[in-house]
């Protein structure tokens, strides 16, 4: 089994793991916990580790196949350690005509990263989604819980700019 | 009601779907994720049909009928449109069928062939995945059309919880767990995914290659593993005289469902080390003889012997393996010809206390329901039982009923898995049922919990019993027990409360030196609560065995004929010497299994003849064991294959096995079902009938035993519960006895209505007795034994066919975590488990199964067998020995190498 890594933000992922255990009982009884348990797992870690997919199907009792398919369904979900900061581009129809996909390739070229990787210095991650359900924005990217709306290409720059400088949320905290 | 399809009228009844309504009149509407075990899920689009007023097309697999309705499947736009849904479906990966195992019997080429669809129109898209670890399942992406029939299987009809749905969008898939190879997963191999797969996605590796469906010839019969009787579909190579699939048969009692064994576990029968053959032993060797010589030579020294000492030092053992014509050919001719009771089989090594202890309390000594059942109950209370294991079949419908909200207790000192899907699991210490199910019957009691009508008027002794428990209060039972005072109140309550209560119990009850009074124990407890008679309740063993129910009901018991006639009562003695054509039967009752062999020792036995039962191997303290087979003047085996005991017989007789002659298996819920024949048998071996009427003919005897069919009407004859069971009867279905005359339908739930078989139910009053054996400081362990889902009894059959080895090849001693941290064993390490009586070596497994203070071991490795260190101590009623418990200690040997431990829910390193 692949032991927990070492998570971006250099706390100690043993405590953490303690910490969701908590978490994770706390929810037993309730039904339909294994989304709200799954959300504060990825916001606990910033991504879903392994040990906490075990952890989680133990305790909740659920297969395991049904946790997998539940984190993989949903985009929010990451297997993977996310950068600080989560970059998502709305591919949907509205954003796509109005321009996404070339704000995409801007981002692609500024980070020097593909869909889904992310940067070195753990500082950012490229994503994309489908229809944030904002289309009169369009074509907006999120980065973490911030809507930026009708994003040209030349823009990307001066974004991300502001969160090179900023302090953004930590991670570890349980919303 | 009438609904009018393509301008007919049918007849539809209330509920039916259109697609119901269309199968049932031969119309054709291709479908791909429907199927009747999985329901309706209208996920593939493929039964879309054209409904008048309604808008756009429908979905015919949950179409519901109504009156009057209009349906149209064979329009332009119907067709065109089923087309352009199978063209998709085709275009999503890569359907070939040129080399594909399914090719005849899949749904999609179906489809394609009624629609005429020779290729996709669009391109298709193969990405060459397979998953090939598993060892019996192969995963081909290419072919899977995602209808998700394998995993509704997976999840609700075995519920073993394995395949799930991951990803979305283009990248759905369907995986195993968290996205791993199946051959890495808790994956138990049970082959439903397979069974239920419309496509070519899901196949049985072990028969590719070997032939398509339409080309082997299909023979219909009857799994020999376990006692749950499941029913199969042999795919046969007549050429090859092989077995090349097994499917499971969608008929009670499993309904198309299967385990490892029963699917992947049937090359055993060509195998090469089958005994083909008559061997006698000459100068310590075994040299080939022929059937003459061999029965001569076997006749000759029974005359010789039973001459000389008379007919009791003749003992012979029937088998749970063989099938009811067979045992009761065994038990007519040491009865008839030889004059002796001393007929016994391994059932006194598993269920005779529940015999005994079921016959005392109603009069029956068989499961009072019926498997099915396990789904209509409230509260399902599972005692010393590794179902997951040992019963895998009955194990899927009790996890479904919990899924589907009934309560399920499990009672067991080891965290068995089907604890997994339970309520509440109960860790009671070893050997502690009595006073533990006596404390909650005070509770019950205590609470008026109790069915006070049903007492009243069912039970024959009701008062005396309430003043009896009064004595056993629930906290003097939690001290012996081990089990809480707050869980066995919840326990109780919950048991007090449910309207209807089944009780499941196996060997956890039985092999203890009080067995029967754990029996008694468990009947005193249903009667009370009053769910006996009922559907859903009942109190009901589960067999061990593919035809132990059958064994005893044949009469391969010291103490009865078959059906349970007793046979020391004068007037059976004398049906059966009319019937038979005989006299001067034996009056007295024969010697049971362990008295046999103990009195060989002081000459009281001489001669053992011995069918399918490995004797050395099972017995408790084999050191014992080999010294009184040693002791014998004379032993004949009977098997089908080599093992422990053939090395000590001066004969060895070549049996036939389960797909070699036609015959029937009686399961564990009483249910007599037929075997076929559907290969030949290797060499000269023949049925045990076959020998028997031999061997009769030079006693001067006609056994008239000149087929199965004709033992069977031997038995029917003077049979009782079974005298309405014909072969003719049986073809599709089985029948559940009592069946006492042909037009009779069979008794799924026995004591109907509290009317108990021997009028009214006993009360017993029982007693707690710790084991025979309490572990000390020299032997500070208790060992346990018992099966594995991967093997099967002294795996002459799971060792002998391809696979099951690969995935579990040697034993391990589980050891609690807490226990092995102590003596620095890790998972892995060669251990050294000794006790008073012998020392094996084998490899520990640290696992929370156990906890602190016990270990487990099977019997199934003749390399290290648990039975090597078992006690020889019996129940004292039906000489059962206590396997479930006996002192060891343990010496760590050497370091192994750990083995990863992903959480598996079954037992596998």
């Amino acid at each position: 089994m692949a032991k927990v890594q070492k998570c971006s933000c250099g706390n100690d992922e043993e405590g953490l793991i303690e910490r969701l255990e908590e978490i994770i009982t706390s929810f037993k009884e309730k039904p339909g916990a294994l989304i709200p348990v799954l959300q504060a797992t990825q916001s606990l870690f910033g991504y879903i580790p392994q040990e906490a997919i075990l952890k989680i199907s133990e305790i909740l009792n659920e297969p395991l196949s049904k946790v997998y398919g539940v984190i993989t369904f949903y985009s929010f979900f990451s297997l993977k350690p996310r950068g600080k900061y989560l970059i998502r581009v709305c591919l949907g129809t509205a954003c796509y005509v109005q321009g996404a996909n070339e704000v995409l390739t801007a981002l692609k070229q500024q980070l020097s990263l593909e869909i889904g990787e992310t940067s070195p210095d753990k500082l950012f991650t490229l994503d994309v989604g489908r229809c944030f359900g904002a289309c009169g924005l369009a074509p907006i990217i999120m980065v973490n819980d911030d809507v930026h709306q009708w994003v040209k290409p030349s823009d990307v720059k001066k974004i991300l700019g502001t969160y090179k400088k900023q302090k953004g949320v930590n991670q570890g905290e349980v919303k | 009601m009438q609904i009018n399809i393509n301008n007919k009228s049918y007849p539809a009844h209330e509920g039916e779907t259109v697609l119901d309504v269309a199968r049932k009149n031969g119309i054709y509407i291709p479908t791909l994720c429907y199927h009747a075990k999985t329901g309706q899920s209208a996920k593939c689009r493929a039964c879309i049909v054209s409904v008048e007023g309604m808008r756009g097309f429908q979905t015919s697999c949950n179409l519901k009928v109504k009156d009057g309705m209009s349906v149209l499947t064979e329009t332009k736009e119907v067709k065109d449109s089923q087309r352009m849904v199978v063209d998709l479906m085709l275009s999503s990966g890569h359907h070939n069928c040129l080399a594909c195992e399914r090719s005849g019997t899949c749904e999609l080429q179906d489809a394609c062939y009624h629609l005429g669809v020779e290729k996709t129109s669009f391109s298709d898209h193969p990405t060459g995945i397979k998953d090939e670890s598993s060892e019996f399942i192969v995963i081909d992406y290419d072919k899977c059309i995602k209808c998700g029939r394998c995993v509704a299987g997976c999840n609700h009809s075995v519920v073993n919880e394995v395949l799930g749905f991951g990803f979305r969008g283009l990248e759905t898939t369907i995986m195993c767990d968290d996205d791993i190879p199946m051959g890495d997963s808790t994956c138990v191999q049970c082959g439903e995914c397979v069974q239920l797969c419309p496509t070519g996605a899901l196949t049985d590796k072990k028969s590719r290659g070997k032939g398509r469906f339409a080309e082997l010839k299909k023979v219909d019969t009857t799994c020999p593993y376990c006692g749950v009787g499941c029913q199969l579909t042999l795919h046969v190579d007549h050429e090859k005289n092989k077995v090349v699939r097994v499917t499971g048969r969608e008929v009670w009692p499993n309904n198309g469902m299967l385990c490892v064994k029963g699917r992947y576990g049937f090359e055993f029968h060509a195998s090469p080390k089958r005994l083909q053959y008559p061997l006698i032993k000459r100068n310590g060797k075994h040299e080939r003889a022929s059937w003459d010589e061999a029965l001569d030579f076997i006749a000759e020294r029974i005359k010789a012997s039973v001459g000389e000492h008379g007919p009791d030092v003749f003992s012979a053992l029937g088998s749970g393996r063989i099938t009811n014509e067979n045992n009761y050919a065994i038990q007519k001719f040491t009865r008839a010809v030889i004059k002796t009771n001393n007929i016994d089989h391994c059932a006194r090594t598993c269920h005779a206390p529940t015999v005994a202890g079921l016959a005392h309390a109603f009069g029956s000594g068989a499961a009072t329901n019926s498997i099915d059942e396990i789904l209509e109950t409230e509260l399902i209370f599972v005692i010393g039982s590794n179902m997951t294991e040992a019963h895998p079949v009955v194990s899927y419908y009790v996890k479904r009923a919990a899924q589907n909200g009934a309560k399920l207790i499990v009672c067991d000192p080891r965290r068995v898995d089907i604890a997994h899907w339970s309520d509440l699991y109960v860790q009671l210490r070893v050997g502690t049922d009595v006073p533990f199910l006596n404390g909650l019957m005070n509770e019950i009691l205590k609470n008026g919990w109790q069915d006070e009508e049903f007492m009243k008027n069912n039970t024959e002794n009701p008062e005396e019993i309430k003043n009896w428990l009064k004595d056993f209060t629930i906290e003097q039972a939690s001290e012996i027990s081990g089990v809480p005072v707050e869980t066995m109140k919840q326990v109780a309550k919950m048991l007090g409360e449910a309207k209807k209560v089944s009780i499941l119990y196996t060997l956890g009850i039985t092999e203890h030196i009080c067995g029967t009074d754990n029996v008694k124990t468990l009947a005193n407890l249903q009667m009370i609560l009053g769910h006996l008679g009922k559907r859903g309740c009942g109190v009901n063993p589960l067999r061990g065995q593919n035809n132990v129910q059958g064994a005893c009901d044949m009469g391969a018991l010291p103490n009865v004929f078959h059906n349970y006639q007793s046979a020391t009562n004068e007037k059976a003695i004398e049906k059966m010497e009319k019937d038979w054509g005989v006299s001067g039967l034996s009056r007295k009752e024969g010697y049971k299994l362990p008295t046999m062999l103990h009195k060989a020792t002081t000459g009281g036995t001489k001669i053992l003849f011995c069918v399918g039962d490995n004797t050395v191997q099972t017995e408790p303290n084999t050191a014992k064991t080999i010294k009184e087979i040693e002791a014998l003047d004379f032993l004949v085996v009977v098997d089908i294959f080599p093992n422990m005991t053939t090395e000590y017989a001066d004969v060895i007789l070549p049996d036939v096995c389960f797909n070699e002659d036609e015959g029937t298996y009686s399961n564990l819920d009483r249910r007599v079902q037929f075997l076929r024949k559907a290969v030949d048998a290797p060499g000269e071996a023949r049925p045990t009938w076959w020998i028997m009427q031999e061997l009769g003919k030079r006693f001067d005897v006609d056994l008239k035993f000149t087929s199965a069919n004709a033992a069977w009407e031997d038995m029917r004859r003077t049979g009782t519960i079974m005298g309405g069971i014909t072969y003719d009867r049986i073809q599709h279905i089985g029948l559940q006895w009592p069946c006492p005359t042909v037009q009779h339908p069979g008794t799924p739930i026995l004591h109907l209505n509290g009317k108990f078989t021997r009028g009214k139910g006993l009360f017993s009053q029982t007693n707690y007795r710790h084991q025979a054996e309490l572990p000390d400081a020299e032997y500070p362990f208790i060992l346990s034994t018992g099966r594995r889902l991967w093997h099967y009894h002294t795996a002459t059959q799971t060792r002998n066919s391809i696979g099951l080895e690969n995935i579990f090849p040697e034993e391990l001693l589980e050891i609690s975590p807490f226990d092995a941290k102590i003596m620095n064993v890790k998972t892995g390490d060669m251990v050294k488990a000794t006790s008073r009586r012998g020392t094996i070596t084998l490899k520990a497994w640290v696992t929370d199964r156990s906890p602190a203070g016990v270990t487990w071991c099977a019997f199934h490795f003749h390399e290290a067998h648990a039975n090597i260190l078992t006690n020889d101590a019996y129940d004292d009623v039906t000489e059962t020995p206590e396997y479930k418990a006996c002192a060891i200690q343990i010496e760590k040997v050497s370091d192994g190498i750990a083995v990863v431990e992903r959480g598996f829910r079954q037992a596998r390193p």
